[in-house]
C-alpha cells in the first residue's frame, strides 16, 4: 500500500491555501500552487467556491492541471469564456459594489515588509541583472482585490525594499494605499511561503509571522527574511492528513505538473 | 463578393510592412499565430513597434531575431514551459531592446479602447506601482520615435469626481493585426471558438488585419449560423488557410500545445547559438507552412488533437485521464 504519511513543503502549502479558501468566495487563481490549493478546496473544504482566471475564463473546474491561465484545461471546463477586458471590469465592479467575495493569489520574485511585490525586474529597471516576465494581471489584481502572496522563502526574496513595485501592497504602511490613490479597503492579506504564513499587522501593516509548519520554525523564518519580522504571535500549522496528501497526489496533480515529490 | 483569400506568403508580403505597429492575437501559449510569425521571419520583415499583449514564444522569436524596434510588454512567457521568455530577457538585460511595461489589464484595455475608437483611456490602474514610477522609454526618447506616443501616461483629475487622481493612457494606432481563428470564409468573415481573448478588438482596431484559419469554409456555410461568427468580412484584409497555424500553441477544440516543441525551445533559447540553430530547423529550414507541417509529421500532429469532451489531448497527458 502506498504510504501518504509523509509530505513535501509544496504539499503543505497546497493544503494551507486550500484551507483558507471559504465556501462563498470567488478565487482568482494563477497557475502553480494556487490552482492545486484551489482544486483541493473545491474537492474537500469549500466545494462551493468559484475559480476565475485573468484570461477571462469564469467559474473554472479543471479536470487536469493547467499550465497557463489561458490553457485549454481551463477553457473547456468553465462556465463562461469572457475576454480579458470583462475579467478586469468584473474585478473592479466587485470593488465598486463593495463586495468582499473575491480573493486572489499572486506571486513574484521579491516581497517587502508591507507586501509590495516585484515580478518585473531585479536591479536597475532599465538594465536589470535579471528581467522577469512582467505584470500580467497582477497589478490590477493587487489594486482591486484582497491578495494572498505565494513566495519561496529566501533572504534575497523577503527584502526591505523591492527593486520595482509590480503589485502594490500596503505601500509604506498604514494609510499608504490611500496616499497613492489605491483602494484602502483592499490589499494583501497574507504571504504563504515554504516556511510559513505571514500576515500584516492591522495598525502598522508590517508583516509578521502568523504560523509555521511542523518542518519549519520561527528561527528559520527569521534567518531567511532580510527585514526584521515579529514571530511572537506564531503558532504551529497542523500537518496535512494522509488522505489530503493522497488526494493531491492521485487526484489533483497525478502528473506532478507542479507539486514535485522528490 | 470579394475574395480575400491569400497564400501566407502573399498576405505577409502585402500587409506586413517594416516599421509597422504590430499586434498578434492569442494568449501566451494559446492560439498564437505562429505560422504567420514564421513567415514574417522568413521574409526578413523588421523594425516593428510591438503592442505585444499577453505574449509568449511568438514575440520571443521576433525579438531574438532582432526584428522588434520597440517592445510594449505586459507579460512574456510560455508559462510553466519557459517562465520568462529567454530572448526577451536576454535582450533587456543586454540593453539592446527599447521596451516599455504596462500591465496586462492596461494592454488589453488599450486595445479595447482602440477598437471602440476612444480618444484616450482613463483607468484606476498602475497607481503606486513601478508602472507609473518608471518609464521604460523616456519622455525624450519618445519624442524621437515614430509611432510611439509622446507620453507613457498622464495623470488627470476625474472630471466627474474632482479631486480623484486617475491615469489617462494613449490609445494605440495599430497598423497590422494578425490573428488565428477556427473558421473563416473567402469574404473575410471569421469564427472564433472558445475565448476570443482580445482578438476581435485588435482585428477591429488595426488598419490591416490578416486572419489565418484552421478551416476555410464557404461564404454561404459561415452564414448558416451567424451566432458563431466573431468578425465581419470588411474588418479583414486577408484570409489565409493555415491548418495547425497556431502550432506549437493551442487551438480550442482542435489541438493542444506541443510540449515537445516548447521543451526544445526552452533549452535552445538559452543561448543565441542554440536559438539560431532552432530557427534554422523550424523556420528557415522550410520554405512554407506546408513544409513545416510535413517536417513535423502526421503522427506528431495527430497526437496533439484535442480529445472530445476533455478539451485537451489525452495522448499528451497519459495517466491523467480517468
Amino acid at each position: 500500500m502506498t504510504d501518504y504519511s509523509n509530505y513535501t513543503n509544496e504539499e503543505i502549502q497546497v493544503d494551507t491555501i486550500a484551507k483558507l479558501i471559504k465556501d462563498d468566495q470567488i478565487v482568482i487563481v494563477g497557475t502553480g500552487l494556487p490552482i492545486l490549493g484551489a482544486s483541493l478546496a473545491k474537492k474537500v473544504y469549500s466545494p462551493n467556491c468559484r475559480l476565475i482566471v485573468e484570461s477571462g475564463l469564469m467559474d473554472c473546474d479543471p479536470i487536469e492541471v493547467p499550465r497557463s491561465v489561458g490553457d485549454l484545461r481551463f477553457m473547456q471546463h468553465c462556465a463562461v469564456q469572457w475576454p480579458n477586458v470583462r475579467f478586469i471590469g468584473f474585478e473592479i465592479n466587485e470593488w465598486i459594489h463593495g463586495n468582499g467575495r473575491v480573493i486572489a493569489f499572486i506571486g513574484g520574485a521579491q516581497v517587502d515588509q508591507y507586501g509590495n511585490v516585484n515580478s518585473t525586474s531585479l536591479g536597475d529597471y532599465h538594465l536589470p541583472y535579471f528581467r522577469l516576465s512582467g505584470s500580467g494581471g497582477a497589478n490590477g489584481i493587487a489594486t482591486f482585490c484582497n491578495t494572498i502572496i505565494i513566495m519561496r522563502h529566501e533572504r534575497r526574496k523577503f527584502i526591505e525594499k523591492v527593486d520595482y513595485i509590480t503589485s502594490p501592497g500596503w505601500m509604506d504602511g498604514s494609510g499608504g494605499r490611500e496616499k497613492n490613490a489605491l483602494p484602502g479597503d483592499r490589499g494583501p492579506m497574507m504571504v504563504i511561503s515554504d516556511l510559513g504564513v505571514m500576515k500584516f499587522d492591522e495598525k502598522t501593516k508590517r508583516m509578521y509571522l502568523a504560523g509555521y509548519y511542523p518542518k519549519s520554525s520561527p528561527e528559520m523564518v527569521i534567518e531567511n527574511t532580510a527585514f526584521e519580522i515579529d514571530v511572537s504571535k506564531a503558532v504551529e500549522i497542523k500537518a496535512p492528513s494522509p488522505e489530503i496528501i493522497r488526494i493531491i497526489r492521485e487526484e489533483i496533480d497525478p502528473n506532478q505538473v507542479f507539486a514535485k515529490r522528490h | 463578393m470579394v475574395n480575400k483569400v491569400y497564400s501566407l506568403k502573399d498576405a505577409v508580403a502585402k500587409f506586413v510592412e517594416d516599421g509597422d505597429r504590430l499586434t498578434l492575437g492569442g494568449f501566451t501559449t494559446n492560439k498564437k499565430p505562429y505560422a504567420a510569425v514564421h513567415e514574417i521571419l522568413r521574409q526578413g520583415k523588421k523594425d516593428f513597434i510591438a503592442e505585444a499583449g499577453p505574449a509568449g514564444g511568438d514575440w520571443d522569436l521576433l525579438i531574438g531575431e532582432g526584428r522588434v524596434k520597440v517592445y510594449i510588454n505586459c507579460y512574456t512567457a510560455n508559462p510553466r514551459l519557459t517562465n520568462i521568455s529567454r530572448r526577451f530577457r536576454d535582450a533587456i538585460q543586454k540593453g539592446t531592446l527599447i521596451f516599455e511595461d504596462y500591465s496586462q489589464d492596461v494592454s488589453v484595455l488599450m486595445a479595447h479602447a482602440a477598437a471602440l475608437g476612444l480618444p484616450f483611456l482613463p483607468v484606476r490602474l498602475m497607481m503606486g506601482s513601478g508602472l507609473t514610477d518608471k518609464w521604460g522609454i523616456s519622455k525624450e526618447l519618445r519624442q524621437t520615435l515614430d509611432k510611439v506616443p509622446k507620453d507613457k501616461f498622464v495623470y488627470i483629475d476625474n472630471p466627474f469626481n474632482p479631486g480623484e487622481k486617475i491615469v489617462a493612457l494613449p490609445v494605440p494606432k495599430i497598423d497590422t493585426a494578425i490573428i488565428h481563428v477556427h473558421q473563416a470564409s473567402p469574404d473575410g468573415t471569421a469564427r472564433i471558438f472558445g475565448s476570443e481573448f482580445n482578438d476581435i478588438d485588435i482585428a477591429m482596431a488595426a488598419k490591416k488585419t490578416i486572419i489565418t484559419c484552421e478551416e476555410l469554409i464557404s461564404n454561404e456555410e459561415i452564414r448558416r449560423d451567424p451566432s458563431k461568427n466573431s468578425i465581419p468580412g470588411f474588418c479583414t484584409d486577408a484570409v489565409v488557410h493555415s491548418p495547425y497555424g497556431a502550432h506549437p500553441s493551442q487551438c480550442y477544440h482542435y489541438y493542444d500545445y506541443d510540449i515537445q516543441y516548447f521543451k526544445e525551445y526552452d533549452v535552445a533559447s538559452k543561448t543565441e547559438e542554440g536559438f539560431k540553430k532552432f530557427l534554422n530547423k523550424y523556420v528557415y529550414g522550410v520554405s512554407s507552412h506546408e513544409e513545416y507541417l510535413e517536417m513535423l509529421g502526421s503522427n506528431r500532429l495527430l497526437k496533439l488533437k484535442v480529445t472530445p469532451g476533455l478539451g485537451f489531448s489525452a495522448d499528451l497527458s497519459k495517466g491523467a485521464v480517468k
